[in-house]
């Protein structure tokens, strides 16, 4: 009989760590899918759509990360939106605080040839993104792996973090 | 001793249900490459004319898997126009189709998201050290490329794989989305109701006809043609009698859209050429990567500015250093990777008599100058060297081809360098040069302050940028000076700015900041000028902060009043247009008003409103700043009046008035009035 019971004992106390560990793996931050946001063609108007997140792959490294290469690439073909220039790549993503770092690549990191106008549109729609996210309030954006004043022959300020109240 | 027994029994299978448990709740791992069994043959892959290889592939369960980083991926990415998203330690790989369809990959799970629905890969991706492991057939599945057995080997195959159709008015749109940057040549005569497009390298998984219920045209043919490895896809477009044919803007090289009108119906775009690109229609988003798929006007480099600023080199710029040359032959190709240590620029040429050649700068050569032998059909030879630049006094380093025939060569970034990828012949011979840039993890912006460009204020704003010695001459508080208002003509000397419908940026701006630069001395305003010249502010090859920073310590320095920036706007769509001022700071709001309410009353322009930005040269002016985007270049209704007298006059006036409104020469310094949100 206390065999039984000490069999039941730690039986239970290994369910018990077990859903411990499975809470604190997942932390229950990210459900099935994130919204990701981009600014329609009127410069000031955003909208969003839903990618869908694997279940073993919702702690915040990796959300950041893929929020921000699906911010990159923009909504699907058939949407008209402000979109990076063709070419540009998330380079990686980490969380500290409240604030994600970024670091974006390829052709973003030429001389751009259009306007100011796409600029405010790309970048607002990825700090939207982010700070969608549980925690992040602000983005610090990197190109090429460095902090930088703007783009090349660019407009928007980047060497401070970014917040919705950028806009 | 029974119980203790009992004990430790119950003690393990409870370690054991744990460690079970938590295995269970782990992702799956990947099963080591080849650990199952023999590994298969390598596939004999022949992509965009050459043979394709993998340096280090991997087999799951006789399937195909590539590495993120591996040089011949790049190579299959960069000729679909496609681009990879992923970080060491991340589990997701993103790869952007040409066409801007996502392809989401997660390491340990068999789901794959295209587009947003989801497919089952032939195995899970997975992670070997700093790389993921991608299952290569269902990526160019997803990718829109075919593999067709031909022989022994597998060819990959670009498809045309959709065709949008939508009416705007009476004009029909069709829009067709390849896997590749699209290529065609027109069969039919200018002028046919009947247009037929071929083509050229890619085939088609479309349905051989489609109906269209469109006024303009009843439907379209579609024939895939060639062999496996030369296809073409030719396209009848069955119109009404005298319809007319347009090429219309699309948003991707990878799609081309063709307007349909009937007659008597005016048709906005490009007339249909006898052969062309998607780039025809496509504003161009950077730097022209490859020789022969994008016509992308390569942007003017610094090499070409006024040389008057120091030199990389001389503010401290280590040179990036060419390390090694590898050379990969194919049966009718040739890839030369460059490794490349440190940030780099690079610009290449391609001569009239099948030379071609990369500038690396600044770089230095880790090796003597010599030339490789290619045991390559393609290449007659490679060589390699360093000099020091004529022009601009920097190190270069010059790898040369000489090719055996006029050839397509892709330039792309590696991770240890650059790649020229030389491939099938070239027939369209559209793209004779190109720049861009090799960051290395760095960019080329590291450069040591210096002292920045102050012109001497005159009553008239004249006088050419100069290095004054700044640093011994604190500047003036800002808004010391009631009656000083500095114009900033943006861009200038190596920024060109924006570059559509023959027109450029630079070249604007200064014309407009000329006018108002009269308008407002006749006011009785002294006025200063960051540039009045086609010139960088701070100076040659400076960095983007030191010429923005430049530019707002003209104001700064001299204790201006007001601060005005003039712009061009642009997109890559040709149908945004209109006027926009901007300002950040909240004493800035007042101005942009009275700015903003003179240029919407006078300008035949689209009104696009005030919008608050944090931009550079308006966010780091002490006094109150405003950016005005007069117009957009890359609208061709805007484009029209921006190339004639009254409209850059207006403009001018529009300003001037603007800041008539808001202050006066003769009125003291006074408070200025706030944004209505309170801003900043």
């Amino acid at each position: 009989m206390r065999t039984l019971r000490a069999i039941a004992g730690v039986a239970l106390l290994a369910v018990i760590a077990f859903v411990l560990y499975r809470s604190f793996h997942h932390r229950a931050r990210f459900g099935d899918s994130i919204a990701v946001y981009y600014t329609k063609i009127d410069g000031r108007t955003l909208a969003e759509w839903n990618v869908s997140l694997s279940p073993d792959a919702r702690d915040a490294k990796s959300v950041a990360f893929y929020a921000t290469a699906q911010a990159v690439a923009g909504p699907p073909p058939d949407t008209t939106a402000v979109r990076f220039p063709s070419g540009t790549i998330a380079r990686s993503a980490h969380v500290s605080g409240s604030t994600a770092t970024v670091d974006l690549g390829g052709s973003l990191a030429h001389e751009r040839s259009d306007g100011s106008f796409a600029e405010s549109g790309e970048f607002k729609a990825l700090v939207w993104t982010l700070t969608a996210l549980p925690g992040i309030d602000a983005v610090q954006i990197e190109i090429g792996g460095a902090r930088v004043p703007t783009l090349p022959g660019g407009h928007l300020e980047l060497d401070e973090p970014l917040t919705r109240s950028s806009w | 001793m029974n119980r203790l027994r009992a004990l430790a029994g119950s003690a393990f299978f409870a370690v054991a249900f744990v460690c079970a448990a938590l295995v269970a709740a782990t992702p799956a791992r990947a099963q080591a490459v080849g650990a199952s069994g023999v590994m298969p043959s390598p596939a004999d892959y022949w992509f965009a004319g050459t043979r394709l290889s993998f340096a280090r592939p991997q087999y799951r369960g006789g399937r195909l898997a590539v590495a993120t980083d591996d040089l011949g991926l790049a190579r299959f990415l960069a000729k679909l126009n496609a681009t990879l998203s992923y970080e060491p330690g991340q589990k997701y790989v993103v790869v952007t189709a040409g066409d801007r369809r996502t392809i989401s990959f997660a390491l340990g799970d068999a789901h794959v998201q295209v587009a947003g629905a989801t497919q089952i890969a032939g195995f899970a991706p997975y992670a070997a050290g700093a790389v993921a492991y991608l299952p290569f057939a269902d990526l160019a599945r997803a990718l829109y490329v075919d593999q067709i057995p031909d022989g022994d080997a597998t060819v990959l195959q670009p498809q045309l794989a959709a065709l949008d159709a939508r009416q705007a008015g009476r004009v029909t749109i069709l829009t067709f989305r390849g896997a590749s940057p699209l290529h065609f040549k027109r069969s039919s005569a200018e002028g046919d109701d009947h247009l037929m497009l071929a083509f050229t390298g890619i085939s088609s998984t479309l349905e051989r006809s489609r109906t269209i219920a469109g006024s303009a045209v009843s439907g379209v043919t579609i024939a895939a043609t060639g062999s496996p490895r030369n296809p073409t896809t030719v396209v009848a477009f069955d119109g009404a009698p005298n319809a007319t044919y347009a090429l219309v803007p699309s948003d991707s090289p990878n799609a081309i859209a063709i307007a349909v009108a009937p007659p008597g119906v005016a048709l906005a775009g490009t007339p249909v050429p006898a052969a062309g690109d998607a780039s025809v229609a496509t504003i161009p988003l950077g730097p022209a990567a490859t020789s022969a798929s994008s016509s992308a006007p390569a942007p003017v480099v610094a090499a070409t500015a006024p040389q008057s600023g120091p030199t990389p080199t001389a503010l401290g710029l280590q040179p990036a250093t060419l390390t090694g040359v590898e050379l990969d032959p194919s049966d009718d190709g040739l890839t030369v990777a460059l490794a490349i240590a440190g940030p780099v620029t690079y610009e290449w040429h391609r001569l009239s008599d099948d030379r071609w050649y990369v500038d690396l700068k600044p770089a230095t050569l880790a090796m003597d100058a010599q030339d490789i032998p290619t045991r390559s059909a393609a290449v007659q030879s490679v060589r390699v060297k360093g000099f020091v630049g004529p022009n601009d006094h920097l190190p270069t380093v010059r790898v040369a081809l000489s090719l055996a025939s006029p050839r397509i060569v892709t330039v792309f970034a590696t991770p240890n360098g650059l790649a020229l990828a030389v491939d099938r012949l070239d027939d369209l011979a559209a793209v004779r040069s190109g720049t861009g840039e090799v960051a290395g993890g760095k960019l080329v912006a590291s450069i040591v302050p210096l002292p920045p460009v102050v012109s001497p204020i005159t009553a008239d704003g004249g006088g050419a940028p100069t290095a004054a010695p700044w640093k011994f001459a604190p500047p003036p508080a800002a808004g010391t000076n009631a009656r000083l208002i500095v114009i900033d003509p943006g861009h200038g000397g190596s920024d060109p700015g924006s570059q559509h419908n023959g027109l450029t940026e630079k070249d604007l701006t200064l014309d407009i900041s000329k006018r108002l630069r009269a308008l407002l001395v006749e006011r009785g305003w002294l006025v200063k000028m960051t540039r009045d010249t086609d010139v960088d502010v701070f100076g040659a090859n400076a960095s983007d902060r030191d010429e923005l920073q430049a530019r707002c310590d003209v104001a700064n320095g001299a204790g201006a009043r007001l601060f005005i920036s003039v712009h061009i706007n642009s997109f890559t769509s040709s149908g945004l247009n209109g006027t926009t001022t901007y300002y950040y700071k909240s004493d800035s709001y007042g101005l942009a008003d009275a700015v903003h309410a003179r240029l919407a009353a006078s300008l035949p322009t689209v009104d696009d409103g005030i919008r608050k930005e944090n931009f550079y040269v308006i966010h780091h002016t002490t006094a109150p700043a405003i950016l005005v985007e007069t117009a957009f270049l890359s609208n061709p209704g805007d484009a029209k009046l921006l190339k004639t007298d009254a409209f850059l006059q207006k403009v001018a006036v529009g300003i001037a008035s603007g800041v008539g409104d808001y202050a006066s020469p003769a009125q003291p310094l006074s408070s200025n009035a706030s944004a209505p949100d309170g801003g900043n």
